[in-house]
């Protein structure tokens, strides 16, 4: 342990900015545009939803544990299926990925705080409006059309009552707070870098951040267009996708699609950013494939995005498109697998401390490689029109976000605990956590491939019994009971270590980027100096240089002049 | 604690893949094939194209787990830092993107035989040009309605003949529909205003059922797509029959209409010339 000072000198009062202390906790929380109370927001929130999801996960695997069940009728098990979408896609994932960007980016950049604020701060209420409004449609009805309701059934004929109404201002408001956050985002990322932090020496995180941010910004107006058609369509007789007379059905699928596929694909990039970073500080050295793996984030977020019609294999679409959306997907093994190999290599050939970010990690490679694997088999032509829309492409589009956002997600936010909270996180906890939700999640997801390849179609709130499919059923719920179990013991963990964890240095895990060398939690500007940066590691430049100094000035350990 | 979670990991894999073993072998039709039933040249090269897939991703998946379990071994010892320098990276990419493109050719040739049009082999009564049956299926809320050449429909259940190219045509009425019997065709969406295209072959007779596989509303799961294959003499008698039960009907409505339009017409001046006493 060298010698880096355990507690951060109080920061010099002429820069610091915020509010007057005497106003209500939240208050402050509700009007902050500090980039950090509005991640730590979305962050909760998302965990907050994936409790919800994981609940209404578990409801519809329950109406699904045994052949014609009558525990749901068709259209409860519809709605908490659209409700359980909407859920995990627009307030669990998204939030999370972004609330991470929003929050880590800013301090690795070395900056006191966003371009944009009021940008991010009204987008943050934006999602939060949407978020709420998804969930008070259960005071009347909710969405009942489906995970991604297809016109003409979500057309007002076809689902005349409110749910989809509902549905398109919910995920319209999130879509649009997230566009907001994001294009702040980028406008830090570009303007704000401290200086010497030229794009060479950007680390992975960031990059990452710009790439997803770019991504977000083209994908999320196409989706906000398609909404608004829908919600022409429905409520003043628009038309757009209106089958036969001048309206295109199939026109939503595109238009979904590209938002659906572009987000898998930002999730991904997401937490496979955060896993290099959290790998590259495990293992303490710089990642030997960074610029491999910052390209390959890159091109998993162009190549993914345009493969949007691997969705659409049984869709009138001509052959050719369908062909050229499996060339895509078939060729995204190259930088998945560039990404995979350096992070396994730089893992194994290292001396590490298996840590509760460093294990959530591995779960996430882990469980995406199997997602990923039977995701590509499915974009081929021949098996696509067999599997699509059923258990199987389920399990593996579940696998994979399940993989990278949930497990990915819960390796970031630990990794990223002691900076935001100021505790760490409680290791004993987060390992049982860990084991239940890999094992709930094998347990749950595993057998789905063999109901999908058997026949068994999604959407559906029963099957038979003479769909040999039984068996798999039972298993998969028991499954998802332990998944949710897990999940409870991991979110739990979050909110105990909170008031009960031991308290954290600002460096605990020794990080190479700047985001270290602030305080934790941070003060609201961030950084009393802005550091100077001279090499892809600027933290680790920092301590070096305080070593230096220290033995040129043999002065007493306790006693160090401020940082940098 | 290291030791504990090493011994967590195999006993939790452990229980998964017993169980999905269990239930794969329990079912009368092992789950590891896709379609055990195929009845059409094309479903039998997408089984053995699936099979071949199937090995590929476990191989995958198993190397790529078997990597991340020993690289995440609990171990207490200094590494030297390896050189993993461009080159060995380049040498990785090659790697991987030959297998890529060997993946690529591999589905390319599988994926286009399987969609392959057979050539018909029948000269039944309703084949065109091409030697193709060609049906109209048109999907709604919640069953399929068949329109076979020259006037004859059918619902529910669609008869066709074996050994006989027969090209589906799929549009919609209403809403989307998902067309889907996995041993004759796999799936198809019916969009309105668009027409979907399915062309198979059966090799032999049976009747081959499917669930519906797109979210259509609230009668979404009785909707079944059902297909009986029977022999071309069966067929032509089906074909017969529908013709003429529908003839039939046309028939005794023209009839009964007439006779209403009739009765009309003898009523109205009856009524009106009343003699006057």
């Amino acid at each position: 342990m060298s010698s880096f000072p355990t507690v951060m000198p109080p920061t010099r009062p002429e820069v610091t900015t915020g509010d007057s202390p005497d106003r209500p906790g939240w208050a402050r929380l509700a009007t902050s545009p500090d980039h950090k109370v509005i991640s730590l927001i979305l962050i909760s929130a998302a965990f907050g939803s994936v409790f919800l999801a994981a609940l209404e996960l578990l409801l519809v695997r329950l109406q699904l544990v045994v052949p014609e069940n009558v525990f749901l009728s068709a259209v409860t098990f519809d709605r908490l299926l659209s409700v359980y979408g909407a859920t995990a896609i627009f307030l669990f994932i998204l939030p999370l990925c972004i609330g991470l960007l929003y929050y880590v980016t800013p301090l690795q950049i070395g900056s006191r705080g966003t371009a944009l604020p009021r940008l991010g701060q009204t987008g943050l209420w934006l999602f939060i409006l949407g978020g709420f409004l998804l969930y008070a449609s259960f005071l009347f009805t909710p969405p009942e059309a489906g995970i991604n309701p297809l016109p003409p059934l979500s057309q007002h004929i076809f689902t005349p009552n409110n749910g989809v109404d509902v549905w398109i201002a919910s995920t319209s408001l999130v879509t649009l707070g997230i566009l907001l956050l994001v294009i702040d985002l980028l406008v830090t990322v570009r303007n704000m870098r401290a200086p010497g932090m030229a794009w060479r020496r950007a680390p992975i995180f960031v990059w990452t951040a710009t790439i997803v941010c770019w991504q977000i910004v083209i994908i999320a107006p196409i989706f906000l267009a398609a909404l608004t058609m829908l919600m022409v369509d429905r409520q003043l007789d628009g038309g757009f996708f209106t089958g036969g007379v001048g309206g295109a059905p199939l026109l939503w699928q595109h238009l979904s699609y590209i938002f659906f596929t572009g987000a898998y694909m930002a999730v991904a990039v997401t937490m496979l950013g955060a896993i290099s970073e959290i790998v590259q500080t495990f293992t303490r050295r710089q990642l030997p494939g960074r610029r491999a793996i910052i390209g390959s984030l890159a091109a998993i977020a162009l190549i993914g995005t345009l493969a949007w019609t691997q969705n659409m294999m049984t869709a009138p679409i001509p052959g050719g498109v369908k062909y050229y959306a499996m060339l895509l997907s078939i060729s995204l093994i190259v930088p998945f697998g560039l990404i995979f190999y350096n992070l396994i290599s730089a893992v194994a050939s290292s001396d590490f401390h298996m840590r509760a970010p460093l294990r959530f990690a591995m779960g996430a490679l882990s469980l995406g490689s199997v997602g990923l694997a039977a995701e590509v088999s499915q974009s081929t032509v021949a098996l696509g029109s067999q599997l699509q829309q059923t258990y199987d492409a389920w399990a593996a589009t579940h696998f994979a976000l399940i993989g990278f956002g949930l497990f990915g997600g819960f390796a970031a936010v630990s990794y990223w605990y002691p900076k935001m909270t100021g505790r760490m996180l409680d290791e004993d906890r987060a390992r049982i956590s860990f084991w239940v939700m890999f094992a709930g999640t094998l347990i749950a997801l595993v057998p789905l491939f063999g109901a999908g390849v058997e026949g068994q179609v999604t959407d559906s709130f029963r099957f038979f019994a003479d769909e040999n499919v039984s068996l798999f059923n039972l298993i998969a719920t028991f499954g998802t009971l332990i998944l949710f179990v897990g999940i409870v013991l991991a979110v739990g963990n979050l909110v105990r270590s909170h008031s009960e964890g031991a308290t954290s240095t600002p460096d605990p895990w020794r990080g190479s980027s700047l985001e270290w060398l602030a305080l934790s939690p941070p003060e609201p500007h961030n950084f009393d100096v802005l550091p100077d940066v001279r090499s892809v590691q600027p933290m680790q430049d920092i301590r070096e240089s305080l070593v230096r100094r220290e033995a040129e000035q043999e002065a007493p350990a306790g006693e160090h002049q401020p940082v940098a | 604690m290291l030791s504990r979670s090493g011994k967590i990991l195999p006993l939790a894999l452990t229980i998964a893949s017993a169980a999905t073993a269990m239930a794969a072998f329990a079912s009368p039709a092992s789950a590891f094939s896709l379609n055990p039933d195929a009845a059409s040249p094309g479903i039998e090269k997408i089984n053995t194209f699936h099979w071949i897939i199937f090995v590929v991703t476990v191989i995958a998946i198993v190397i790529v787990n078997l990597a991340i379990l020993r690289a995440a071994k609990p171990r207490h010892r200094h590494v030297q830092s390896e050189s993993t320098g461009g080159g060995r990276q380049m040498r990785v990419g090659f790697g991987l993107g030959v297998v890529a493109l060997a993946l690529f050719v591999t589905a390319t040739v599988f994926s286009s035989q399987a969609r392959e049009v057979p050539v018909g082999s029948s000269e039944v009564a309703g084949l065109n040009a091409d030697d193709q049956l060609e049906i109209r299926v048109t999907g709604q809320q919640w069953l399929w309605r068949y329109d076979y050449p020259n006037t004859a429909f059918s619902y529910h259940r669609l008869v066709v003949p074996v050994d006989t190219t027969v090209a589906l045509n799929l549009v919609s009425a209403d809403v989307i529909h998902g067309w889907n019997v996995p041993a004759l065709t796999g799936k198809a969406q019916a969009v309105p205003g668009k027409t979907n295209s399915l062309y198979f072959r059966a090799d032999r007779e049976g009747v081959f059922t499917g669930q519906a596989s797109v979210l259509s509303g609230q009668g979404y799961d009785t909707m079944q797509s059902e297909v009986a294959v029977v022999s071309l003499a069966k067929y032509e008698a089906f074909v017969q029959r529908l013709r003429a039960a529908i003839q039939e009907a046309q028939d005794s409505v023209v009839a009964t209409q007439q006779k209403e339009l009739r009765e009309a017409a003898e009523e109205t001046p009856t009524g009106e010339v009343e003699p006057q006493p």
